[in-house]
């Protein structure tokens, strides 16, 4: 931030796009993340929703098949309750919760201070499981390497048309509860179709946690993003021990 | 949905730039909104009164939202192209694009003060 100028304001100012942009703070707060995640070689995803989209039984299920595989520790943002934190923890999962106290979105700042009581030393990925809402959090930029977005079965296949911003930023679309498509007018392809309308490069999977069905390969995409991070993991440089 | 966050955003953002005997002199400040940015203008300025009133604070200032749509470029091309309904493709070669170069903005154009 420059410094405060001296001379009396008169007028009109034009102001320096980059110093006025009114997300900077968040901005620069999740690079600040970004860095240390790359340092640590730890994966980090956003995952982001409508509420009700299965986020947490997603998780759940994900940590059972993968306890064996992957280190997975997951913040999960929610604005009243501890309850999806003790869904995670009776999954076998080690997850922390944090409270927003009615703000509709997790900004890198929360993120910032809940880490400070995480031990990311024996970590491979950590999931941030957002606030369910398909607005808001489209917005701020956690530090993620990935952002993974939910679309149930049971929401509608209109969803990518109307939260665009949400699929534009997301790197994987995930179809979740696709053991109810049999019984809904849910087209798979209409959504998928809308999603790369907006986001050509959107990823798209279907899952159940309920059936397994996609989560073979939903696992599997998981463990080849942490891979890839950890191949790139910047050497740490080297300290001669006194 | 975070329109309040983002009107506190712009006092914390105006009380670093400047002064307080030049805030109090502000009339006016100018946005610069995206289609793209998920903000809805009118609740920004809803937010923005209410802002005002709770906190005692920028009476008087109007806000003013000048909303900028959704244009990508194509470097193929080297064109721009004003997208609608979140097609995101070049329309000189019909490519899928997604650079942005207007429309995700998120701004504080001007700042007017008195004279």
């Amino acid at each position: 931030m420059a410094e405060k100028s001296t001379r009396t304001a008169r007028g009109t100012i034009i102001c320096d796009n980059t110093t006025m942009a009114l997300l900077k703070a968040n901005d620069y707060v999740a690079e600040a993340i970004r860095r240390e995640m790359d340092r640590r070689g730890v994966l980090l995803i956003n995952l982001t929703s409508s509420p009700g989209s299965g986020k947490t039984t997603l998780l759940q299920e994900t940590g059972k098949r993968l306890k064996d595989v992957l280190r997975i520790k997951v913040l999960v943002g929610d604005l009243e309750t501890e309850r999806d934190a003790e869904r995670l923890r009776e999954a076998g999962i080690q997850a922390w919760q944090i409270v927003t106290g009615g703000i509709c979105h997790l900004e890198g700042q929360m993120i910032m201070q809940a880490l400070e009581n995480i031990s990311l030393d024996d970590t491979d990925v950590l999931i941030i499981e957002n606030v369910g809402n398909l607005v808001c959090p489209a917005s701020f930029d956690l530090g993620e390497d990935y952002r993974v977005t939910l679309l149930a079965s049971t929401e509608g296949d209109d969803k990518p048309k109307k939260y665009p911003r949400m699929f534009f930023t997301s790197d994987l679309m995930l179809i979740s509860k696709s053991d109810l498509l049999p019984h809904l007018p849910f087209s798979v392809d209409r959504a998928i179709q809308d999603a790369r309308d907006i986001n050509p490069d959107i990823e798209c999977m279907t899952v159940s946690a309920l059936t397994g069905e996609g989560m073979d390969a939903w696992c599997r995409w998981l463990v080849d993003r942490f891979e890839q991070k950890r191949r790139s993991k910047k050497p740490e440089e080297s300290y001669d021990v006194e | 949905m975070h329109e309040v966050s983002i009107v506190q955003s712009i006092l914390r953002t105006l009380e670093r730039e400047f002064d307080q005997e030049d805030i109090e002199r502000i009339v006016q400040i100018d946005l610069e909104v995206g289609v793209f940015s998920n903000v809805e203008p009118i609740l920004l300025q809803n937010a923005f009164e209410a802002v005002k009133t709770t906190t005692g604070k920028m009476k008087g200032v109007r806000l003013h939202i000048d909303v900028k749509p959704i244009k990508v470029y194509c470097s193929d091309c080297q064109r721009e192209s004003l997208i609608e309904d979140y097609r995101f493709i070049c329309h000189a070669c019909q490519k899928p694009c997604t650079n942005i170069v207007q429309g995700a903005e998120l701004l504080i154009k001007r700042v007017h003060f008195e004279d």
